[in-house]
């Protein structure tokens, strides 16, 4: 196994670990109160302007309508063109824009470079080599996204980085780490930039670095110096990134699934039910002068006693 | 000389008051607004009581609490707070709102996209400390190093040191009560922060830990909601008799006599009004109990201890005087057997009792709640009243949307097809809906009456309502049109009242605000007279 092999397996596996544990420890989140806002994509008929199945009376009684074909069209859309951002803070979209897309066709580039090895396990005679209809739309498919993701990461880092420093808002807000953040983003499209305009113009040092990573195969000893150096600078994004808000693709999930959109009422005997209760057994801990620290929180709300009023 | 721009370490560093009223330049309003000093200005406070009260972010006083005199008292503030801090991120003393609040510490990319949503931050001319990320941005760098990093506050800090620090928690403490917890800004952030969830996480620190809260919202408000009856002060005989009152009244005005039921055993409904209606408004519960009578309706009101007054001001800054009252209010449903519990005209109310508790209230206790948007809606289209749009014809009506009951509920049609069911003349602002600005009132402004607090909200919390609702009106503006706001939220028309009579409005240009359920009885055929009475009160 060669250095390079050796870093990306360290980086990886720890990228996936650090990604999984941080997802964990939010689904592991004890219920929180509904915090909804609209619209929500889901209200099936009432979406387009922000309508609940609270418009309908005695809605408990009725069968909820839920669409997810609604909420995945927000997303796709939302995902691909970053809409919250073109909407509300126009000067930052156009570098923002290319900067996700441009990662996204990264991605995409990953797969695509992988997706030979993993269809030759099976058999399927497509590869570097191999001839073919699928073969050259991978290839095809390769050179768009390696000039699609680099270019436009690379303007849009550089486009992101530069209203950070230079736009007065932006830069009163901003810590060290976010400028790490875009540097290091910026370093590895910017090398990965080089890298392709350079000596790996169809991609076939990462297709063929990509093949011994995933088949354990011994690495290939032609990879060019422009393309060790891209793989090493991800690396060290890899080991990095999980503990920034980059990771921000996570937080968006629980944002916008379990506390936006979250509008599932909480039925008598459901599994929402059992967990407020459990929650309400908690100490309230709080010490003001109206709050007993010790009680429970059921206990703190009054449990139900209504005093005498004046008659 | 007006002072820079604050930044975040000016909140801690910088003595003094952080920024001088005269320093803000609100954005110009429309005519008759237009020319210089035709619009109320934020009054200063006494020499004497900024001495005393905490002023150091603004000059203005929501919470109004007096500044400590000795380093000792400083240093037990400053502990509280910092135990209060790491209360908010324990999965036991904040289960109800730790997983949202933690996305908003973690997540916030510092993108400013909120910025442009926010109508304070806007309006006021884009004062930083307005900025909806400003103290969100000052809570999460508190949450890095005292809550992440894990380091504690030192016990030998210096006079100096223990000066600073409470300097820049008693700012965080007033600047919590610079946002109506709208939302517009959760709303437009791209990766779903939530800077308003933020100001209520504040505003728990300071009460559920500190003690500190305004006057209004807690001794004044859901204390005395408990003990007494209301937040309004109307102990149990005082409702009943204010009842009575309304009775005589309605039976003055429309002929019909009818008793409205209380504590009715077994009703299907359970309504439930802001109490503040019976007081201020009291033409909004004649005109539901007209209409329910009608109808022919089978509900109760309560005349037990909180359940004759809907509001839940817990929602606003403590999760445990808010379970409380929300609490008591379904024990209440429940022992009167009712079916169900309808909210009227109050925007908070219904968000507390329908949303928010809904995580609360558990096994008998959950029992059905709805607004009553959708009971009148189905009243008013299934023709059980006899209405006539055309008696609404010499009003111009516009809708505010509350906040609590659109943005933040999903209730955006049931009152405009009651609206257009009842008014021929009717105009939507821009923007409504779900992207509506807030009256400036809300997360418990509007009942926050202390100092020059008020002028604050006219001149900036309110003033993206006071724009909408000039511009929609623009081309009919002067006084011989009459013009009418319709506020279906009883703190929405608490703070378009205030601000309509600081503005003058109703005297310069004959625009009127109400409720919903006036204008269905004033377009019923069967009452005689209007039942708008289009006086300024």
């Amino acid at each position: 196994m060669s250095l390079l092999q050796l870093t990306t397996y360290i980086a990886a596996v720890f990228f996936l670990v650090v990604v999984i544990l941080k997802t964990v420890k939010i689904a592991r989140m004890p219920v929180h109160l509904r915090w909804d806002l609209y619209p929500i994509p889901h209200e099936k008929g009432k979406a387009a302007y922000g309508g609940s199945y609270f418009e309908n009376s005695s809605w408990w009684e009725k069968p909820r309508l839920v669409s997810r074909a609604g909420e995945l069209r927000e997303m796709v859309v939302e995902i691909f063109s970053l809409r919250g951002v073109f909407r509300n803070n126009r000067s930052l979209w156009w570098f923002s824009y290319p900067f996700h897309i441009g990662l996204y066709c990264l991605v995409a580039l990953i797969v695509s470079l992988k997706i030979p090895v993993v269809l030759h396990w099976t058999g399927m005679p497509v590869g570097g080599q191999a001839p073919g209809f699928l073969s050259l739309a991978l290839q095809y498919a390769a050179h768009a996204f390696a000039a699609a993701g680099w270019t436009l990461t690379l303007i849009g880092g550089l486009g992101l980085l530069a209203m950070r420093l230079f736009k007065r808002d932006l830069r009163s807000y901003s810590r060290p780490g976010d400028y790490i953040n875009l540097i290091l983003l910026i370093a590895v499209s910017g090398a990965g930039f080089i890298a392709w305009v350079t000596v790996d113009r169809d991609s076939h040092h990462l297709r063929d670095l990509a093949h011994s990573l995933i088949s354990f195969l011994p690495a290939p000893t032609t990879t060019p110096a422009a393309t060790a150096c891209l793989v090493w600078l991800t690396d060290i994004l890899l080991l990095y990134f999980p503990f920034t808000h980059m990771t921000h693709f996570i937080g968006k999930f629980f944002t916008y699934h379990k506390v936006r959109w979250e509008d599932t009422p909480n039925r008598p005997g459901s599994l929402i039910e059992k967990k407020i209760q459990q929650a309400a057994d908690n100490p309230v801990g709080w010490s003001a002068p109206h709050i007993d620290p010790l009680s429970t929180w059921t206990e703190a709300s009054g449990g139900g006693k209504v005093p005498d009023g004046e008659k | 000389m007006a002072k820079s721009k604050p930044t975040i370490n000016d909140f801690r560093k910088r003595a003094g008051q952080l920024v001088d009223i005269d320093d803000m330049h609100p954005l110009p309003l429309p005519p008759p607004f237009d020319k210089p000093g035709s619009e109320p200005q934020i009054k200063p406070l006494p020499e004497d009581g900024r001495r005393k009260i905490e002023t150091d972010l603004d000059g203005v006083s929501a919470v109004r609490f007096a500044r400590p005199e000795t380093v000792d008292q400083k240093r037990e503030l400053v502990g509280k707070f910092f135990s209060g801090l790491a209360k908010l991120f324990d999965p036991r003393s904040n289960w109800t709102f730790l997983e949202p609040l933690f996305l908003t510490m973690e997540y916030c990319v510092r993108c400013q996209t909120c910025s442009a949503a926010c109508p304070i931050f806007i309006e006021s001319g884009k004062q930083e400390i307005y900025r909806p990320s400003f103290r969100a941005e000052i809570l999460r760098r508190l949450y890095r190093k005292y809550v992440k990093r894990g380091r504690t506050l030192p016990d030998n800090l210096t006079e100096k040191e223990i000066d600073a620090a409470w300097t820049m928690i008693a700012r965080l403490m007033e600047s919590s009560y610079r946002c109506t917890i709208c939302r517009r800004c959760a709303q437009a952030c791209p990766i779903g922060a939530d800077n308003g969830l933020v100001t209520r996480e504040l505003r728990k620190i300071f009460s559920q830990e500190m003690g500190i809260a305004p006057r209004a919202l807690h001794q004044d408000g859901s204390v005395q909601q408990l003990e007494i009856g209301s937040s309004t002060g109307m102990p149990p005989a005082a409702f009943r008799d204010n009842v009575s009152f309304l009775e005589d009244e309605v039976a003055d005005r429309t002929g019909m006599q009818f008793h409205w039921p209380i504590d009715k055993q077994g009703a299907e409904i359970l309504l439930i009004h802001n109490a503040g209606e019976y007081l201020a408004w009291p033409e909004n519960p004649m005109a539901f109990a007209i209409i329910l009578e009608k109808a022919g309706i089978d509900y109760t009101l309560s005349s037990e201890l909180a359940a004759y007054d809907a509001v839940n001001y817990g929602v606003w800054y403590d999760d445990i005087q808010f379970a409380r009252v929300a609490v008591r209010h379904a024990e209440i449903a429940r022992r009167l057997g009712v079916k169900k519990i309808v909210i009227g005209e109050c925007g908070h109310a219904h968000k507390a009792l329908m949303v928010i508790a809904d995580r609360i209230l558990t096994g008998d206790l959950n029992i059905p709640r709805e607004s009553y948007l959708t009971l009148l809606r189905d009243i008013v289209l299934s023709s059980r009243l006899p209405l006539d749009p055309s008696r609404n014809d010499d009003i111009t009506v516009t809708l505010h949307d509350p906040c609590n009951m659109v943005r933040l509920m999903g209730i955006v049609q049931p009152q405009r097809e009651i609206l257009k069911a009842v008014c021929n003349n009717f105009r939507e602002m821009t923007p409504h809906g779900v992207d509506n600005f807030c009256c400036g009132g809300g997360s418990g402004f509007a009942i926050m009456q202390d100092g020059n607090f008020p002028d604050w909200r006219h001149v900036v919390s309110s003033r993206a309502k006071m724009r909408q609702i000039l511009n929609v009106f623009q081309d009919i503006i002067g006084p011989e049109h009459k013009k009418y706001v319709c506020a279906p939220c009883s703190n929405c028309k608490g703070a378009i009242r205030d601000m309509f009579a600081a503005y003058r409005l109703f005297e310069t240009s004959n625009i009127l605000y109400g409720g919903l359920v006036e204008l269905i009885v004033n377009a019923m055929t069967d009452i005689e007279k209007p039942f708008i009475d289009w006086q300024w009160h």
